[in-house]
């Protein structure tokens, strides 16, 4: 529990959810949460499970879930957490004020995955899918709701990938829980609605904030997704040759790797794995049995070779 | 091919700025300035372990800060007249120096699997094999 409760601040109202975006490093995963009141400790609740800005180009993902007694449920269709893609982003933050205003019934949490920490594990030695993020992120909102007590009865989350297969990996965490994995589950269980309001209103403010260590002027950037002009046209206009972009963008997107090739210096990388390499050089047996009078050119001790040193007498 | 360094002695020991050298574990296809003060340095990270992390074009870096032995001194060069051919004389000026600089990988903390690392044991063992011997 100490160690979730490190990262995870408690935020009650937007006012306050603005200013911890707008002062938090940018570069860095982040959890908030609301604070957690006495009747989801002691009711059943249902707890819903939504992502916003997986597929944009640039900015965070954010993964929300919101909880509720079931007892308490019909709250949220009186909030009108309904489908959020039908909402406007005004709408959206209207909601969230009200979800914030009925903390004595429902909860909530969001982890902003920054952009940067995206790209990191994409584009790790160990190649961390997107869709292993966003799994590992939702499991991290049950497990936070959990440790804080949140009686969880139902867990409903929108999938990723195939709802069959992420249904049985989260059972096999949380056993005790039910667990309801669907396609659009967002516009059919109201608890995912309001997980996915909470989600998409923290994206957005934490966009509107973004503070570029870059020192780039820059007044839009658009809504990320690859077709806006907007966005177009900032990464036209803010490519850096040798960086490439300022860190709100995600590098592991193909758009991003499609423009920096025309516009920015390429750059090699060493390969993933160069193990292979030697072992084509391990000799076959036979080369023991053969007769050869070429006498072996004297080798460099190990000792040089596996510092890449060399004689250089001429430079 | 003869190469030849050019430097005041003077200008190395007192008068050059120290240099921040950071060795990356990739290539650019480029020989420019950049502007690494605003997109590189503050994104740059120390952790406990005093292991630094960092990221560049999205590929996550991990460094550390690799002192230069004592008795040697680290020396930025510069080529002004790029050689034509392999056989054409060189010459290379001492533009900058340092004390230190940080040594990065791509995902992996710095240790003594890496070459660069390792190389620096020669330095010692050079001492050993190389300084005169007394006799008494």
């Amino acid at each position: 529990m100490e160690e979730t409760a490190k990262n995870t601040t408690e935020i009650s109202d937007l006012a306050t959810l603005k200013t911890f975006l707008a002062e938090e490093d940018n570069a860095q995963n982040v959890v908030y949460m609301s604070p957690i009141s006495e009747i989801c400790h002691d009711y059943p609740c249902i707890l819903g499970i939504d992502e916003a800005g997986r597929g944009p180009v640039l900015g965070p993902m954010v993964y929300g879930t919101a909880f509720i007694p079931i007892n308490e449920q019909t709250l949220l269709e009186t909030l009108e957490c309904a489908d959020s893609k039908a909402l406007n982003e005004e709408k959206r933050d209207q909601i969230f004020e009200k979800i914030c205003q009925n903390q004595l019934k429902i909860g909530w949490g969001v982890e902003v995955i920054a952009p940067t920490s995206i790209c990191n594990s994409m584009l790790s030695r160990s190649k961390y899918s997107l869709n292993q993020v966003s799994m590992d992120s939702a499991v991290g909102l049950i497990r936070a709701a959990l440790e804080r007590q949140v009686n969880v009865k139902h867990v409903f989350v929108d999938t990723v990938g195939k709802p069959e297969k992420y249904q049985v990996y989260l059972k096999s965490l949380f056993p005790k829980l039910d667990i309801t994995v669907a396609k659009k589950a967002d516009s059919t269980y109201p608890v995912v609605s309001a997980a996915s309001i909470c989600a998409k209103v923290v994206r957005d403010h934490a966009l509107k904030v973004w503070d570029f260590r870059e020192n780039v002027d820059v007044k839009e950037f658009g809504s990320g997704y690859p077709g806006d002009p907007v966005t177009k046209k900032f990464l036209v206009s803010h490519c850096d040759p040798v960086f490439g972009y300022p860190q709100l963008v995600r590098f592991s997107w193909s758009t991003t790797a499609n423009a920096l090739e025309n516009t920015a210096y390429q750059v090699d990388w060493e390969e993933a794995d160069n193990t292979e390499d030697g072992m084509s050089k391990t000799p076959s047996i036979t080369a023991f049995f053969k007769m050869t009078n070429q006498k072996q050119a004297r080798k460099r001790h190990d000792f040089f070779t596996q510092r890449c040193l060399t004689n250089n007498v001429d430079f | 091919m003869a190469i030849h360094i050019h430097y005041a002695k003077n200008n190395i020991e007192a008068n050059l700025k120290n240099s921040k050298v950071q060795s990356v574990p990739f290539r650019i296809h480029a020989d420019c300035d950049a502007p690494i003060k605003s997109y590189f340095e503050p994104y740059v990270k120390t952790n406990d372990q005093e292991v630094l992390t960092a990221s560049f074009r999205g590929y996550p870096l991990r460094g550390k800060n690799i002192e230069v032995p004592q008795g040697y001194v680290g020396v930025v060069l510069h080529e002004s007249i790029k050689p034509s051919t392999d056989k054409d004389e060189r010459k290379f000026y001492v533009v900058n120096r340092f004390k230190e600089m940080t040594y990065w990988n791509w995902d992996k903390i710095p240790s003594k699997n890496d070459p660069f690392i390792k190389a620096f044991d020669w330095i010692d063992i050079a001492e050993a094999l190389h300084s005169p011997v007394d006799e008494e």
